[in-house]
Parts: C-alpha cells; structure tokens; sequence
C-alpha cells in the first residue's frame, strides 16, 4: 500500500473513533451534571459523588475495558460482550468522573446568586437548576470541556484491546502488513487524531468566549 | 404578611477557631404589614436590615421565630416554600437578573415555569410588567447590555409579574449610578400609587416620605423605633435615630 492508500484505510477508521467519543461525551454530561449539582446542593450525598470521581478517575480504562469485555463478557454477554458498548461504558463513565468535577468549578463560578434569585421567583432549587444554572454552567465550562473532549478522541485509541476497527486498529494492521513499515501508519494516525481534536476543542473555545461576553459571565 | 419574634445569628469564620465570631443579624423582630401598606426599613450598613428581609421572603431560614403569609406559618416544616416564593416579589441590592435571559426571559421564566402559564399568556403578562416599568424596549436585551436602572426595573417587572401579595425590595437603589436612582425610584413611586403591598429597605429619604406610611429604623439587629415619616424627620425619639437622621439628612443636602 502506499501512504495515499494507508491514509485511507486509517480515515475509514474515523467514523467508528468519532461515535465512541462523541456517545461517550454525552454518557459524560448525563452523569457529570447531575453529580455535579448533587456535590455543590446536596450536601449530604456529596460523600457518594467524591467516592464515584475517585473510583473511575484512578482506575487505567484500559483495566476497565479488558475487565468488563473479556472478564464479565462471557457471563454477562448482555450488554458486556458488545465492544462498542464497552467502550463507550468506560470512556463515559470516566468521562463523567472528570465533567463532574468541570462543572463544579463552573458552579462557583455562575455563584450562588443566580440560584437565590431562582428560588426568589419561586422556582424549586432543581428546576432553578435546570434552567438557570445548567445554562449558563455550560457556557463557563466550556474550555475546560473542549480539553476533555480532546482527552475522549484520544482515549478512545485504547479500544483497539477490546478489538473494534478503528483508527489505532488500524494502523497497528498496517504496521503487521509486509513490509513493515513501522513509522507511516503512526505518523498518518497522529495527523489525524489532531485533525480531530483541534477543530473542535478550538470552535468550543470560541463559542463558549462569544458567549460568555454575550451574557457576561 | 407578618414576622413574630425573628431570629437569626451568623457565624463568621476566622483563621483560628478562636476567631469565630458569631454575628446577631436579628435579634427577637416582629413586623406586619397589611394588604396596601408600604413601609420603609433604613438604618446603618451592616445591622442585618437585608438579612431580616431575607428572612422574610424565606430566602434564609430563621433560627428561630415566625413568619407568616396571610394566615399560612411559613416556618412550619413541611411548608410548600416555593409555593409561599412565588406569592413574594424580591427586588435584590444587586440585581441578580438571570444572565444568560433577555429581559422578557427573565419576567416569563416564573409565569411559565412556576404559574405554569401558557406560553402566550406568559408573554402577554410579561410583556405588561415590563411596560408597567417602562421599560418595553429592552425587552430583547442581555443584562449584560443594559443600564444599571434598566436592569433593576427589570427586576422589578420580574417581582411584579406574578402579581405576588407583597414586594419586598432590598436596597433597591443603593448598587446604582446616583443619575440611575431616578428611574428607578420614579417606578416604585407608579407602584406605590398603584396600591402595592411593599416592605422597602431604604435610604431614600425624599421618597420615603412620600410614599412610607410608616418608617422603622432599624440598627444592630433591632427595630429600634417605628412611627410615621413626619416622626423621623421632625424629631425621633431614640438619639440613635436621631443621629442617623441628622448623618442621612446633611449627607443628602449637601
């Protein structure tokens, strides 16, 4: 294969990178908001949120991915024996464990006043969070999620353990294929992991920026 | 809307333990004020004037005390406090318009969101508080880009849009641009002349004697003297106001 072909056998790879980041970012926002508001508003059960970003956030995925897909898959095979699921389970997860901790700076940062404003028009304190905090949590947190997303495209190279056919699977088959060149695959897989990162952590960046002018945070 | 026997104490942290001060915002305050009264609460920074208003409005909890709503106790537990919320207007010191909502965003979130109003309902309302303040032609502005003045109308139409029983505004004035109290003071008079319930805190003394059926100088925690505005301004009885008033008074005219 030339490099024009290489580079195309690696790109085919992206869809399958962009899914496992992308569905894992958002198993990130489901689970890191809500940990989020319960470890600043709930302070009874913050002890859980500590004990759930301590867990995930020491544990290499890549125990976790070989754990669950080839240790729990052949006793659970719903859902544990699906790759892709696995992937995004742990990736997500994480993910979650580090948004969490994202939005709770982001928390402090909008302050307690908007909250107290919310309750003053009547609003109970989890719809003030909904629609008064959540917004505006988002638009200040944004660099910091724009570095955690990059942080997903990135991780998700370690799905290659677990045997899905994506970038990092890829170019390891290249390098297995005769002649072996060692150093072409690798190369062409890091220009396209930062053709993946950069756009979006750069736009989130801008975005979140306009905005927060916008509403002066 | 009344408060028996209001009490709430602060504990202020310091580096050491020994530092901990513990800080007697209100101390033992009974208030009421009935349906169309508007009364003025003044007296010297840091005596726990906006905490008791807080209280009031259940936005802090009282240590001890009551208050009341109409005939409904709202420092029972089990209490539907944002229920109880939404029958108080807030007007803050600092505003605290929600940032990231125009200023028709910020009247309709409750009509929508705690009246449960229809969204055209919601608007038209909203759209009525914001002209009862005047200020219709921001109604698609951020926060961020309005005057101080137009912000605390805002805010106001935010505390009025419900129709609450009573309006309890913080220091309405004192965060802004002396050239902006105008507008804003030109509005609560409208209000005033409405009927509005209000408990006011204050130092606008011009307005309050207009519009204050009754002043209650407050300081280090109690109410300490309350009578009509001819009271304050001809000759208060305890040398405290007395004091005060003569500070406030040169302070004004000069």
């Amino acid at each position: 294969m030339d490099v024009w072909q290489q580079f195309i056998f690696l790109v085919e790879g992206v869809p399958l990178t962009l899914s496992i980041s992308i569905l894992s970012f958002l198993v990130g926002i489901a689970i890191g908001l809500p940990l989020a508001f319960i470890r600043v508003y709930e302070k009874e059960i913050s002890f859980v949120v500590d004990a759930y970003e301590k867990i995930w956030r020491g544990i290499p995925e890549i125990v976790l991915m070989l754990l669950l897909y080839f240790g729990l898959g052949p006793y659970f095979p719903m859902p544990f024996n699906n790759a892709f699921f696995v992937a995004a389970f742990v990736l997500g997860l994480r993910s979650g464990a580090n948004q969490s901790q994202i939005y709770r700076g982001a928390i402090r940062g909008v302050g307690d006043e908007q909250m107290i404003a919310g309750t003053s028009v009547g609003l109970s304190k989890w719809s003030a969070i909904w629609h008064i905090m959540v917004p505006q949590v988002f638009t200040f947190s944004t660099p910091g999620l724009g570095s955690e997303y990059a942080l997903l495209i990135k991780d998700s190279a370690y799905v290659y353990v677990i045997g899905i056919f994506e970038i990092m699977s890829r170019s390891i088959q290249l390098k297995a294929m005769p002649p072996g060149d060692v150093i072409t695959p690798f190369i062409l897989a890091a220009i396209i992991y930062i053709a993946m990162t950069f756009p979006i952590a750069f736009s989130l960046d801008r975005w979140g920026n306009r905005r927060k002018k916008k509403i002066g945070l | 809307m009344e408060a028996k026997n209001v009490y709430k104490a602060y504990r202020i942290k310091g580096d050491k333990k020994e530092d901990t001060k513990i800080v007697q915002a209100v101390k033992d305050v009974s208030l009421q004020i009935h349906k169309g009264d508007i009364k003025l609460i003044f007296g010297p920074s840091g005596s726990g004037k906006s905490t008791f208003l807080r209280c009031m409005a259940m936005l802090d909890f009282p240590d001890k005390g009551e208050i009341y709503l109409g005939d409904q106790c709202l420092t029972k537990p089990g209490v539907d406090l944002n229920k109880a919320r939404a029958r108080i207007g807030f007007v803050f010191q600092h505003i605290y318009l929600f940032r990231h909502l125009t200023a028709l965003g910020n009247v309709e979130l409750a009509l929508r969101q705690v009246l449960k109003l229809p969204k055209e309902e919601a608007r038209k309302r909203a759209l009525a508080a914001l002209a009862e303040v005047k200020i219709t032609d921001c109604c698609s502005k951020y926060p961020s880009q309005m005057s101080g003045g137009q912000a605390q109308r805002v805010g106001i139409a935010r505390a009025i849009a419900r129709n609450p029983d009573i309006i309890l505004l913080d220091e309405p004035t004192s965060a802004l641009d002396p050239e902006l109290t105008g507008e804003v003071i030109d509005t609560l008079r409208d209000l005033a002349k409405e009927g509005t319930t209000m408990l006011i805190v204050s130092h606008e003394m011009p307005f309050a004697k207009e519009v204050a059926e009754e002043m209650i100088f407050y300081d280090q925690g109690t109410i300490l003297e309350t009578g009509p505005p001819s009271l304050f301004f001809n000759a208060p009885n305890t040398d405290r106001a007395k004091q005060f008033m003569t500070r406030i008074i040169n302070r004004t005219t000069r």
